[in-house]
Parts: structure tokens; C-alpha cells; sequence
């Protein structure tokens, strides 16, 4: 299936250029984009574990004006009567702290962001957690879900850059702790559902001392609180949404969730859940086509790592980074712990080849959250980002009177194409030494290359802008349907010849508390042309396009092959 | 004073305890410019020892460890000490270090020691520990390999460079390791396990499967175990076999004998280790070790209420009643208002039939947490149990007392369901229930 990827990723030899000298990957430009936002925790010394487990944000085009916009969700003070001023990092900002929206201003022919929080609507001052990205009234505009420690908020998007919370009407709030969320049609209905992951049944009240090895305070690990539970909302397509949970049969399994992907893990054409848990098994919700789930983790070889051990599960992404046609799955852990490749070998087996794949050793000495499978290079092959940010105090940060002694490097990997990732962070410039927690993906400028946003606990946020990738050929896709709603959960196979396909989803959840652009973009190393596409919409019909134009974004839209109206020209960067 | 030098130690006092904190944080910075946070090199050759911060650390074990600093101290300063005591002395304070997982500190300790006795085999083999820990693989090996020259007898060493080999996928250097260590013990159980591991990653299912067997003959507590069984018969296709060993699958799992790392564990004298330890030990039902890890908390302070509840909730999974009744009381007379305490003790009392003796203490533990729905849940049992023989009038009476006391705190909520549960007591026909 991959013969020709194999070689072209021998032929690319990124990221060095044709002279030999060594190009950096990204390049850091939030302040310079204005996307100026600092993330603030509440912290006051007490080693509650919400401090340091926030927050996400979300790219999202909410104007539809064909570039991505962001969402950044913000923290806030954590005990009754304490000022935002008057914490161990003092809030400094004009307003109370709120989650911010930034519109992308790159149809003006710059790359610029300009804070709309303010006539946007969203009011999101609550303890914030993540952001989900979906379109819930099929209007062709995507709305936005805010996860909270409390009371959620669901805001519709109304168009003309306004929002509204309908989180009451939607029926949609959670008030616990939650955390990642995901919007997708589990029952082909045509209107998207959503899961919501729930951590630990926290308050200040019930928050335990806890210590580390040395005996010093520490943050309590999450078992030391009842896991909560998930909640699985069905969109009965009036803006309504009902709880299923129970009915669907996802509440009989608990955990301490961090991360969801939803994804047809299975390959029966259904979409299925996977929730990465931080301290409890995994759970593989396999879809059984009439409402109900069935936790597959444990059978499925994705509950637990190779040696039967409970992981402290953060992130989660699902791709196929060997190329056998099947999606596989990545969780981030704890340092000590690897973070975890569960290959998929087929017929719902996985096989945790996290060694063999080169990450075992990288990930141990890092306690990972953000991460994402994308082709940086555009090569065919999907690399790997991981975010980092420890969440126990670092003695060799303490031993120097670090102010915050959590701080780790972020990670990019390059897959080889030979069933191996290596480390190429070296050359990467991710951002200086931060306590990293979400990290979202899109191609932010709209130049053929996929770029990163990376949230960070008690620090700036940062956009990494791709430099390389769009050296290569590349094909960019938005999938819609009939309604111009994202189809998440479609998935396409990039025919490049018969023996070489390559297989992408469309989706905006994975990673860590954050939203990813729902738009397909395709690597294809030297190909200058894909001779063939095959959509697999998420109602289970299957569409094939022929002749794909390269190095541009291009609209499909369900049922109508292509809406070349839409295609967007390469831009350069700016 | 900077700003970074006093904001760390306020980051852990709350908001109530500000000017405690700043007077802490004052102190540190201060303390910060006292020259001997170094120990500087007593010998040409070694390096400076940097003194890490214990402020922060459980007070007995931050005394624990200033006695061997200061030990250390003595010794160093002494021009007579002999490079074997000096040796010694560097290696000590590494082992404690070690044990407390103040890895920095421990590595430089061991790197001293080694290098005034280079052929001393504990501190190579420790400092080979933490290299492993802390991802220097190759350095982990280079130790590895010396130790086993100086120990060929030690069966850690083979068992560790193979599962440092396990880690970097070099599967044959690996595979050798643990048959070095079969050597040494044909049954080594983590031996074993290891060639399994290598077999599975090779999906040689039937060799993984022969080891893995063979791994849970020696120890059939390791419960983990079984899932490597289950993903080892997944490949062969043997789905019967996969469900009854993911069946039995559990978190525990295999661990070579080391009598050195498993000394460090000997050194820890502090209540909050230990009890996390039997914590731990708790959730995977090794109730024995829990109970020995509990032990050493009491031990390490024997007015931790914790403790004695942890050990008298452990010491009653064991069957010995009497001694866990022991461990409630005395937290009890340490702290008369733990809730826990009470219903524990009330628990073990109802068990023996005690039933006026568990209700006064489920009556101490409402005057605490009045709304504590599994006191309320064993009072409504035992209550039941009175009348269930006959002794209405006394379950009527210690109903009474304990609605007294819910006016007496104006719990007018909680009064009211005593009182309609009084009524059914009262309507209700009193008479034994039948053996």
C-alpha cells in the first residue's frame, strides 16, 4: 500500500534543505500575531489539582471567511473569597479573567489576530478546562463547547460573529469536572452528538494533603477522587440535546478521563470512542450500531500498556502512521511512564509497539499532554507533536528557585516511514522551556502546511508556525455536507496510485482539551497530482473524485462531488 | 531578595498563612547565602556536594537527614578519616538521598563514593539505578556491565540490563542478559518474564507463553502477569484462553530480588512514605505488606491517626479483630472526633455482636459529620439488630439520645427523619427475629 510514500519519504530529507544547512520547523508568533494571552491558574499554595491540569482553546473558523480563528479558554481563582490579584501569580489584566476569541485576519493579506471576545458573546469566566469545536444546528457554522470545573456552556454560533449560550436549552451542561470533549454522529443521524470526559470529583473541601517521594507537598495524584464519569449527549436535531449515557451503556465503566478521540477504530464503518483515563484503564467504546457502546479496551489490547499496567493517560490522537490502512492510537503519560503507540493490526486488535516505534525512551522523561499525528514535512508520513508540563515539582526547577517548577520541552517526532519515529525537537524551536498543556492543530496562515497552537499552564499561549512543510506538494480538503456542516468523522482515502493510499479523517477533537481545524491536509511529497479520492461520509456512503488539484484547499461538499467556489488558492506565508 | 527566591516557598503556604510564610520565606533567602549549603571536595578528585533544600520535607525525615550530612560533615573534615570511611560516609548519605528520591543530590553522593572505592560494587550498581531512572541508558549499561564483573553473583544486574536492553528494543542483548541471570537463578521470576516480553514483542506467542508461565509459577500473585498471558494467546487465536486471563489480571506485577534497592526502602523513616506505600499495597489487596507498611508509619510517628486507622482497617482484612479494635481506640485517644474512627471501630463491634458499644460510637461520629450517609446506614443496621432481639426499648432510647443531640446541634432536617424513623420502631411489633 505504501511503496511509493516509502520513497519519497527517502527522498525528502527534511529538515534539511537542498544546501544541507538544517532549517528550523516552526517559528513562535503569537505576541507578533497578536495573540497576546496569558493563562492564569489561581494558584495560591495549597496544591489543588485543578491548577495545573487547565487549560485548551480551540481553531475554529467561527466567521467562515476560510481562515482559523482561536479560542483560548482561561482559569480563574479556584477558592471562594479570593481575588484574582491576590494569588501566588496575580492576575494582572484589566478584566476579570475569561476565556478570549481571536479573529484571523488573513484575508486582509496578514496574518493578524484581533480580540472579538467582547462583542462575541461568549462569556466564559468559569474555571476552564477545554474546547470543543462542532456545528450543532447543522447551519454550516461551527459552535463552541466550553468545558469547566462546574458548570459547562455550550455557545451556538449565530453568524456575523456572534454567539449565544444555549447551554440551558441544549440541555448540554455537565456541572463536574470536565475536561476534553468531542462532537460526532455516533447513530448517522445527521446531527452531531457529543461526549463529554469527565476527571475527579474534586472541591477544595474534599482535597486531601499529598506528597511526593521526598515527603515534600506535592499535587495530589487524581485517584485520591472518585472518578466522576463521562456524559454522552444525543442531539435530537431541534437543539436539544438528551443525556444517553446510561441507555448507551457508557456509564458502566469509570475513569479518571483526560483525553477522547472518536475515530472508527474497528474499520465496520461506525464511529467509536476512545477515552485515555489518567490512573484507570482505558476505554474503547465500540459502537454497536444501534445506540449502545461496548467497552472493547481490555480485549482490544488499548486498555492497559503492553505489560498490563494502568498509565496515566492525558492526550490521545488516532492516525495511521504505518500505513496499513487502519487507524492507530497514541496516549501521553506521566514521565517514569512511556507515553503509548497502539498499533492497529486489524479486526479492532492493537499491539502496544511503543518501543519498537522509537517513543518509548523520549516520553519517559517527560509527563506529556497535547499531541497530535500530522505530516509536519508534508512527506506522506504522519509525525508526531507532544506537549509537555510536568504536574509534579521538578527538583532539578526547585533546586534553582524556579517560581513555577513544572516546565518540559515539547517534543516533535519524524516518522520515518520505516515503522520508527526520531526525535528532531533539536530542530524544531517548539517555545522555550513552559508548562505545556493543550495543543491544537490547523494550518493557521492557509499555506499548505499544518501549524500548531500550543496552551500553556500559567504562561503565554503560542502559535508555532510551520516552515517547512509546504516546501512539499500537499492537498487540502473541507469536508461538508449537504447542510455545509463539517463532516467530522469522515474519512478519505488519497489514491495516489492503487498500492500507495493514504488514509485521514476529518475531525476537530483529540490531543488535550482543544478544538483542531476539521480540514484534511494531505501530504504527498513529490506528487504533484492525486489521481483519486474516496469519501467515506459518516452516514456510510462512500463518494470517489477523480483528478484532485494539489497545493490548494478544496471544498467537498456531500453529494455534489466538489464546490470549486470555494478552493482557495496557496497563499504564501506571511 | 529576588523575586524567584521568595515566591517558591510561599507558592506552598496558603492565603491564611501568609505571614507564617513570609517569615519562612525570609528565613530561606537568608539561609540561602550561608556558604556550607556546599560541601566543598574534602579530596582532589571529587566534586562539591550541593546541600539539597529539605525545608519542605516531613520534619522527622529531614532531621534523618541532616544527622547523616553532618555525619558525612565529621568525617570529611577529619585529615585522618581513611578513603574507606570517607567512601563509606559519601555513600551513606547517597543511599538516603536514594531513598527519599532526591536523585540529584544521591548521583553526586555515589559519584564521591565511587571514585574512593572504584571497585566498590553497591555504589556503581546504585549509581547505575538512577541513570536508568532518569533516561541515561547507555551510562545505565556502561555501570551494568562493570557491576557484573565485580558482583557475577548478583542477579539484579543481569535482570536490569536486560530490561534496559527491554527498553531500547535490543532484544538480543536483552535476551542474553536474562539468561545470564538463569544462570544465576534458573527461576529468577523476572528473568522470565522478561524473555517473555522479548518473545511477545517477537510474537513468538508460544515461547512468550511457556515464559510467562513459568514467571507465574514462582510468583502466582503477580495478577499482571496474566494479561501478558492474555495478549500472548490473542495472537495465537485462542480467544477462550485471552478472556479467562484477562479475567484474572491485576495490577500486580514481577520484581527481581535486590537486597540493595530494596534496603534503600529500609532507610525510609518517614509516615507519609509509609503510608502511601500501604496505601498502595492496600489497593492491590497485599494486605500483609500494607499492614508492615502501615506498622512502619506508626512507628515513624506514633501519633498519626491515619496510620493507626489505615493499620486497624488492614489488621481487620487480615482476620485479627482484636488488634485492629487496638489501632481504632488509640486513634481515638488521639483524636476523639475522627469520624473514621468510630464507624471502623463501630463496624468490628457490630461484627461481634457488640451492638450497644457500635452504636455509641456511630452516635461520636454523627455529633462530627451528622450527615455521614454510611454512619447513618450501619446506626439504622445495628438499631434493627437491637430489636431484631427483642431489645426495643434500648433501640428506642439510644434513638432518643441521638435525636437530642441532632436538636442540640439544630440539624432540624436530620432530626426529623429520626424522628419518623423512631415511629416505625415504636409501630412496628417488637419481637426477636428468628435465628
Amino acid at each position: 500500500m505504501r511503496t511509493i510514500a516509502i520513497l519519497l519519504a527517502a527522498l525528502i530529507a527534511l529538515p534539511f534543505s537542498a544546501s544541507g544547512q538544517q532549517r528550523v520547523v516552526f517559528k513562535e508568533v503569537a505576541e507578533q500575531v497578536g495573540l497576546k494571552f496569558q493563562h492564569y491558574n489561581g494558584m495560591t499554595g495549597k496544591f489543588y489539582l485543578p491548577e495545573i491540569t487547565g487549560s485548551g482553546g480551540a481553531l475554529f473558523d467561527f466567521d467562515n471567511d476560510g481562515d482559523l480563528d482561536v479560542f483560548l479558554v482561561q482559569g480563574n481563582v479556584l477558592e471562594p473569597n479570593t481575588q484574582p490579584g491576590n494569588t501566588l501569580f496575580p492576575w494582572r489584566g484589566p478584566e476579570s479573567p475569561r476565556g478570549k476569541l481571536f479573529r484571523n485576519n488573513l484575508n486582509t493579506g496578514k496574518l493578524s489576530f484581533t480580540d472579538v471576545t467582547q462583542q462575541s458573546g461568549i462569556v466564559a469566566t468559569g474555571y476552564g478546562m477545554g474546547g470543543a469545536v462542532g456545528d450543532i444546528n447543522n447551519d454550516g457554522l461551527p459552535d463552541l463547547y466550553v468545558s469547566n470545573l462546574g458548570t459547562n456552556q455550550m455557545y451556538l454560533n449565530k453568524g456575523g460573529g456572534k454567539f449565544a449560550d444555549v447551554t440551558k436549552e441544549s440541555g448540554t451542561d455537565d456541572p463536574r469536572w470536565s475536561t476534553s470533549a468531542s462532537f460526532f454522529d455516533y447513530d448517522r443521524d445527521g446531527w452531531l452528538d457529543l461526549m463529554v470526559v469527565n476527571y475527579a470529583d474534586f472541591t477544595t473541601a474534599n482535597s486531601p494533603a499529598c506528597y511526593a517521594a521526598t515527603t515534600a507537598k506535592d499535587y495530589c495524584t487524581p485517584r485520591v477522587f472518585r472518578a466522576p464519569g463521562n456524559r454522552l449527549f444525543h442531539n435530537k436535531g431541534n437543539g436539544v440535546f438528551e443525556d444517553v449515557t446510561v441507555s448507551a451503556g457508557v456509564s458502566k465503566d469509570f475513569g479518571h478521563g483526560l483525553g477522547i478521540v472518536t475515530a472508527d477504530l474497528n474499520d465496520d464503518g461506525w464511529i467509536d470512542i476512545y477515552v485515555a483515563n489518567d490512573g484507570d484503564q482505558n476505554q474503547l467504546w465500540t459502537n454497536q450500531k444501534n445506540g449502545t457502546f461496548v467497552n472493547d479496551a481490555l480485549l482490544a489490547g488499548v486498555a492497559v500498556n503492553r505489560n498490563g499496567q494502568t498509565e496515566a493517560g492525558m492526550g490521545v490522537d488516532v492516525g495511521d502512521v504505518d500505513g496499513n490502512g487502519t487507524d492507530d492510537i497514541f496516549v501521553t503519560h506521566l514521565m517514569d511512564e512511556t507515553n503509548t503507540l497502539f498499533l492497529n493490526l486489524g479486526k479492532a486488535l492493537f499491539e502496544d509497539r511503543t518501543r519498537e516505534a522509537g517513543l518509548g525512551m523520549p516520553g519517559r522523561r517527560f509527563t506529556g499532554f497535547g499531541t497530535f499525528f500530522f505530516d509536519y514535512d508534508n512527506d506522506g508520513w504522519l509525525d508526531l507533536f507532544v506537549a509537555n508540563g510536568a504536574v509534579q515539582l521538578l527538583p532539578e526547577l526547585v533546586r534553582v528557585n524556579n517560581p513555577f517548577p513544572l516546565g518540559q520541552p515539547n517534543q516533535l517526532f519524524r516518522n520515518t516511514g520505516k515503522g520508527s519515529f526520531v526525535e528532531i525537537t533539536d530542530q524544531a524551536e517548539l517555545q522555550p522551556l513552559e508548562v505545556s498543556r493543550g495543543a491544537a492543530l490547523g494550518d493557521v496562515d492557509n499555506d499548505g502546511d499544518t501549524d500548531v497552537l500550543v496552551t500553556n499552564n500559567n504562561g503565554p499561549a503560542r502559535l508555532l508556525l510551520n516552515q517547512v512543510g509546504n516546501k512539499n506538494h500537499w492537498l487540502g480538503l473541507r469536508l461538508v455536507g449537504k447542510s455545509g456542516r463539517d463532516m467530522l468523522g469522515a474519512q478519505v482515502e488519497i489514491v495516489i496510485t492503487e498500492k500507495n493510499t493514504l488514509r485521514r479523517r476529518v475531525r476537530t477533537d483529540g490531543s488535550y482539551l482543544v478544538g483542531n481545524d476539521p480540514r484534511v491536509l494531505v501530504g504527498l511529497g513529490a506528487n504533484t497530482r492525486v489521481p483519486k479520492l474516496r469519501v467515506h461520509w459518516p452516514d456510510g456512503t462512500v463518494e470517489e473524485l477523480k483528478d484532485l488539484q494539489t497545493d490548494r484547499y478544496t471544498t467537498l461538499k456531500q453529494g455534489t462531488k466538489i464546490s470549486p467556489a470555494t478552493a482557495q488558492r496557496r497563499n504564501e506565508k506571511s | 531578595m529576588s523575586f524567584k527566591s521568595y515566591v517558591a516557598p510561599l507558592r506552598r503556604c496558603g492565603r491564611n498563612l501568609f505571614l507564617v510564610c513570609l517569615i519562612l520565606a525570609t528565613a530561606v533567602a537568608v539561609h540561602s547565602q550561608v556558604p556550607e549549603k556546599t560541601l566543598k571536595p574534602p579530596r582532589e578528585g571529587l566534586m562539591a556536594l550541593y546541600w539539597p533544600n529539605l525545608s519542605d520535607l516531613e520534619v522527622s525525615v529531614r532531621e534523618q537527614i541532616k544527622e547523616q550530612q553532618n555525619a558525612l560533615i565529621v568525617v570529611a573534615k577529619n585529615p585522618a578519616t581513611s578513603t574507606t570511611e570517607l567512601s563509606e560516609a559519601f555513600g551513606k548519605l547517597g543511599q538516603l538521598y536514594h531513598a527519599y528520591q532526591l536523585i540529584q543530590s544521591a548521583r553526586d553522593c555515589y559519584f564521591n563514593a565511587n571514585f574512593l572505592a572504584p571497585n566498590d560494587f553497591r555504589w556503581i550498581y546504585l549509581r547505575a539505578d538512577i541513570d536508568r531512572r532518569v533516561g541515561s541508558m547507555e551510562d545505565a549499561i556502561r555501570r551494568y556491565r562493570l557491576a557484573r564483573t565485580l558482583r557475577p553473583d548478583y542477579v539484579a544486574v543481569p535482570v536490569n540490563l536486560g530490561n534496559t536492553f527491554l527498553n531500547l528494543s535490543r532484544y538480543d542483548e536483552a535476551r542474553a542478559s536474562f539468561l545470564a541471570a538463569l544462570e544465576i537463578d534458573k527461576n529468577d521470576p523476572a528473568a522470565h518474564y522478561g524473555l517473555g516480553e522479548i518473545a511477545l514483542s517477537e510474537r513468538n506467542y508460544s515461547e512468550a507463553i511457556q515464559q510467562f508461565n513459568q514467571t507465574l509459577a514462582q510468583v502466582p500473585s503477580a495478577n499482571r502477569v496474566h494479561y501478558s498471558l492474555a495478549m500472548a494467546y490473542r495472537g495465537l487465536g485462542d480467544l477462550e484462553k485471552v478472556k479467562a486471563h484477562l479475567a484474572q489480571q491485576g495490577p500486580v506485577g514481577v520484581r527481581v530480588s535486590d537486597p540493595l534497592i530494596d534496603g534503600l526502602q529500609d532507610l525510609v523513616e518517614s509516615e507519609r512514605v509509609h503510608l502511601a506505600r500501604g496505601k498502595q499495597a492496600f489497593e492491590a489487596r497485599q494486605y500483609a505488606e500494607a499492614a508492615d507498611e502501615f506498622r512502619k508509619a506508626v512507628a515513624a510517628n506514633p501519633d498519626s491517626v491515619t496510620a493507626r486507622i489505615n493499620l486497624g482497617a488492614t489488621l481487620s482484612q487480615l482476620g485479627d479483630t482484636q488488634g485492629a479494635a487496638k489501632q481504632f481506640e488509640e486513634a481515638i485517644r488521639i483524636e476523639p472526633g475522627r469520624v473514621n474512627a468510630h464507624y471502623n471501630l463501630a463496624i468490628l463491634l457490630a461484627g461481634q455482636n457488640k451492638h450497644e458499644q457500635a452504636i455509641a460510637h456511630l452516635q461520636s461520629a454523627l455529633k462530627v459529620e451528622p450527615n455521614d450517609a454510611g454512619v447513618w446506614s450501619l446506626l439504622d443496621r445495628e438499631l434493627r439488630a437491637l430489636v431484631g432481639l427483642g431489645r426495643c426499648a434500648e433501640a428506642s432510647d439510644w434513638l432518643h439520645r441521638i435525636i437530642a443531640t441532632a436538636e442540640q446541634q439544630q440539624n432540624t432536617e436530620l432530626a426529623a427523619k429520626l424522628k419518623a424513623s423512631l415511629k416505625l420502631f415504636e409501630h412496628s411489633p417488637c419481637r426477636p427475629s428468628a435465628p
